[in-house]
Order: structure tokens, then sequence, then C-alpha cells
């Protein structure tokens, strides 16, 4: 009976599973794989956890990792702590969506920038076409416009940003390069130089100074970590707590990623005009 | 609180121009005698083991209180500690178990069903500031909390000490005295939980205890009489604490563990002065 119930199982579905490491990827996946038949995509990692440098795999993880098709990652070191699971996963083929991004110090934290995340969409959209002909056609169209509107987003947000008089910030952990970059502010550091572990004294006095001196306007938080430090820092100086997210926690909606970024821009204006 | 900058920012060195440092400076000072007096309690109870599951059983408040979606899981931690206190003084009068078997049996359960909450979601690594603990980011309105606490702590302390002291120097004279010994030393436990739990986010839960049982060890070291032994457990207390704040800050260390070590150096350096 069981058995019957296991070859209908296997006969009818037989779906392309596409597995993504982390909240982002998942999201531009579902963009990309949008109306596409036979294809499930689901996350490696619940879409809570965050940054997965604080990541540790449960059971689950694994069983959904040994039974995908497509491991989508998204590379530059990210998903360290993935290298000996994979070998449970030999048939997955892998895609790194920062393919040909070239990375700044080694950070990995691309998808950040609305642009970088176009790009990314873009290798996640010509890697599942090559390998899932059925839906290639569709895999190339969606890609492309969900990369348009990422685009266009990040059109708006330099735009908006354009009139914001300060350009020093300060971040919780090193998240946030390459949105920097994208939108012209400059990173004067960053709180907890290892996300989750607190400063200690030296590190705490060196931040204070620095936004004494350099007269940041405002010390960025994410809605992942603690802010005890960034409090303490803002106290000291009188500098304002925000919040930017750096997009890897969320509803898992294929909007999820654009609407993160428009907050993102709606905060930035509103502290540091 | 202006007055206290004040006074401090006129001392010498970098540290003192931070109020951060200032404000840090501030809790160890309140938080010493705490130590002192609950220590010299604990090490003549020999209740060490006690405190130190206290501690590490923090953890399961930690997990309880991000479930119930605080911000701030400290309420739930003290409540949860203080919970847990009653709980393992009410298993050493039934158990015929030894009472050290039921603490480690509690400890380990505790610390196990903490790690098995934070980590449901797979992110544990999260949680790590309440093992090494945080006294650098201290607000003024978590100092008022904890000279609340100081104040709360004594005043039991100092209506109980006789009471106490003979509790657990003689239990059946107490009880012969008419001291409700099983009360005495459920209040004292709950006390000790509630100023371990009060401290975790600060000291951190690896190491918490030992701030406890150093200075009081040490000042058993030296100390011919009761009131010698808290005397010096005052002093090594405040000792340890200035010296490894002062210190982990121009080390760059972790501020908790530093206090710790200098207070471990202090039981070191009295250690051949020991009575035998």
């Amino acid at each position: 009976m069981l058995c019957c119930a296991l070859l209908t199982l296997v006969a009818n579905a037989a779906p392309l599973r596409i597995v993504t490491t982390f909240y982002p990827l998942q999201i531009a996946t579902l963009n990309i794989t949008s109306n596409a038949a036979d294809v499930v995509v689901s996350n490696l990692t619940p879409p809570t956890s965050g940054c997965l440098h604080d990541y540790q795999l449960t059971p689950a993880d694994l069983a959904r990792l040994a039974h995908a098709d497509v491991l989508i990652i998204n590379g530059g070191g990210l998903e360290s702590f993935l290298e000996k699971a994979r070998r449970t996963a030999p048939r997955a083929k892998v895609i790194e969506a920062s393919a040909g991004i070239e990375l700044l110090a080694g950070n990995p934290h691309v998808w950040v920038s609305p642009e970088l995340a176009a790009r990314q969409a873009e290798n996640i959209g010509a890697a599942l076409a090559k390998l899932d002909a059925q839906n290639a056609e569709l895999y190339r169209r969606n890609a492309a416009a969900y990369a348009a509107r990422l685009r266009a987003l990040t059109e708006k947000m330099r735009a908006g940003l354009k009139g914001v008089a300060a350009r020093q910030i300060i971040t919780l952990h090193e998240a946030f390069p390459y949105f920097a970059r994208e939108f012209g502010f400059t990173i004067a550091g960053v709180v907890e130089r290892e996300p989750g572990a607190a400063p200690d004294a030296r590190e705490l006095a060196d931040t204070i100074k620095l936004v004494r001196e350099q007269q940041v306007r405002a010390i960025f938080v994410e809605p992942q970590y603690p802010t005890r430090s960034a409090e303490a820092i803002a106290r000291a100086t009188g500098a304002k707590i925000a919040t930017l997210d750096p997009a890897v926690t969320g509803p898992v909606s294929a909007e999820a990623y654009l609407q993160i970024m428009e907050n993102n821009l709606a905060e930035l204006q509103r502290v540091l005009k | 609180m202006n007055l206290w900058h004040q006074l401090i920012g006129s001392l010498p060195g970098e540290w003192a121009q931070l109020e951060f440092m200032r404000l840090a400076l501030l809790a160890v000072l309140l938080a010493a005698p705490l130590y002192a007096v609950l220590g010299c309690l604990v090490v003549n109870s020999r209740m060490a083991f006690f405190s130190e599951a206290i501690g590490h059983a923090a953890l399961t408040g930690v997990a309880l209180g991000t479930l119930a979606g605080l911000a701030d899981p400290t309420p739930a931690v003290l409540l949860f500690s203080a919970l847990l206190a009653l709980v393992i003084a009410w298993l050493r009068r039934q158990s015929a178990v030894s009472s050290d078997t039921i603490i480690g049996l509690v400890m380990a359960g505790a610390v196990a069903l903490g790690v098995v909450l934070l980590s449901r979601g797979g992110g544990f690594n999260r949680y790590t500031h309440f093992l090494i603990g945080d006294i650098l980011t201290i607000a003024p309105g978590e100092l008022a909390r904890l000279a609340a606490l100081a104040l709360a702590t004594l005043l039991v302390w100092g209506l109980l000490f006789n009471k106490l002291f003979l509790a657990t120097l003689h239990p059946v004279l107490a009880r012969s005295r008419g001291v409700n010994v099983w009360a005495v030393e459920a209040l004292c436990s709950v006390v000790i939980a509630l100023v371990v739990a009060m401290s975790i986010a600060w000291i951190g839960l690896l190491v918490i205890n030992s701030l406890l049982i150093l200075p009081a060890a040490a000042a058993r070291n030296l100390a011919r009489s009761t009131a010698a032994h808290l005397a010096w457990a005052l002093l090594f207390s405040f000792l340890a604490g200035v010296a490894g704040l002062l210190i982990s800050f121009y080390a760059a260390t972790a501020t908790g563990a530093t206090i710790v070590l200098a207070a471990l150096l202090l039981f070191l350096l009295t250690l051949p002065f020991r009575r035998h």
C-alpha cells in the first residue's frame, strides 16, 4: 500500500527541486521561477536566520539539501559552513549567484546592493535556463523583468538619496559596503566586527571617537541583531539610531526584497536629511 | 549622576573621559559588595555548585524570554532563575539523592532546554553575548535596577544574617531555636539566583559564578573571623572589579572575564597565607 503510494508520488511529481541557501536568494528565485511548471523552490535555512555566518544546520535543513536537484548559493565564502554538508547532495547542480561579481575585500554581502541583486538574478536566470530546458524561456524572461525592477529601484533610490547631506554612516556589522558604494555613502565604521559579539572597551571607545570626529549623524542597526552596543554609542555621542535592513529575513513573498529596500530608502531619508 | 560623571571625569587616564567607562565603573562598584556578601554565604554554606547551576541555567531564561517576544529577556531570566532555585531547594529536601547530583541534573536539564529552544532555527550563535556578557553598554536605567537589587539584597541579608549563619553552620541547633531552616535556605537561594540572573547580561553566564566565589574564597584564606571574612571579601571584590575593568580597557579584552582573572589572581596571591 505504502509502496504503491510512493511509486505514484515519484511517477507523477518529480518536479525540479530548487533549494536556495538563504532568504534573499529565495526571494530572487521565487521571482525567476514565477509561473514555472513542476518547480519547487525551498530555502535551506528558515527565513528568520539572518546572515549565514551565524548559522548552524539542523537535521531538517540537511534533509532538504539531500533532496535538492539544484542548489543556489550566494558564494563569496558566505556558505563556508556548507562545505561538508554539500557532500550529502552529490547530484545537486550548484549555481553561484555572485559569479562574475567582483568582491570588495572578500565581503560576500553583495545582494544588499539592489544593482548587484539584479546581477545575481540574471546569473540565476541564465544558469537555471541551462539546467531546465522546458522552462528556459520563462526563466530568462522572468529574470530580465525582475532585474529591470531592481534597476528601476536603484535609480529611484539614487535619486531619493541625492539630496542627503550626511554621507558618513556607521553600520552594525560589515553588511553594507556594496550598498554604500552604490549610493555614495562612506562606512565610517562598524559597531561589531564580529556580528553578535559585543565590542570590547577599546573598540567601543574608538567608535565613539570616530562618531564625534567625523560627525556621523546616525548609527544603523539591523533588525536581526541586538542593539545594545549601538545604543551605548548613541548615548555617548548623541547620534541617532536607525534601522537598515540587509534583507536577510522577512516574509516569503516575491515583493519582499523590493519592499525592504523601499523601507531602507525611507529610513535613510528620515535620519540623514 | 552628573556629580559622578564630573568626579570620575576629573581622574587622569583616557578611560575616565568616556561615559560608558564611568557607567561601567559605577556598575562594578554597585555589584561588588553584592558579590562579596553573597559570595561569603555561598562559600560558607558550600553552595558554589548551586550558584554555578543558576548561572548556566539562566540560558533557558534567555530562551524563554526570547520566545515570549521580549526585547530584553531579563524579566524572564529573573523569574526562571528564582523558580529554579526553589525547585532545587525543594528537590534537595524531598529526594534521597545527594544534593550535588540534584543540582547537576537540574543544571544539565536547564542548559539543554535553553540550547534546544535557542537553536530552533539554527541561530544559536546570535546569543553568544549572553555567554560573554557586556558591562560596557550598561544603560542608566539598568544601573537603577542594579542599585535597587543591591539595596534589597543587603536588606534581606542584614535582617536574616544571624538566622542564615546559624542555619548554614548548624541546622539542628537552628531548628531547636525555632528557625525555619528550609524557608531561610530557600529565601537565600532565591536571592542568590536573582543576583546571578541579573548580572549575566553584563558579566556573561560562563564566568558569573567565579565573581561570586573567588573574592570570598580569597578572603577565607586570610580571615580569622566572620567579620574579617566579609571585610576582606568586600575589598577583593572591589579590587578585582575595578582592576579588571581598567585592564580590559587597555588590553582590549572582554571585561567580565578579565575581572574574573583579576579575582583569580587575588585568590592565588592569598593562598600562601592560608590558615591550616
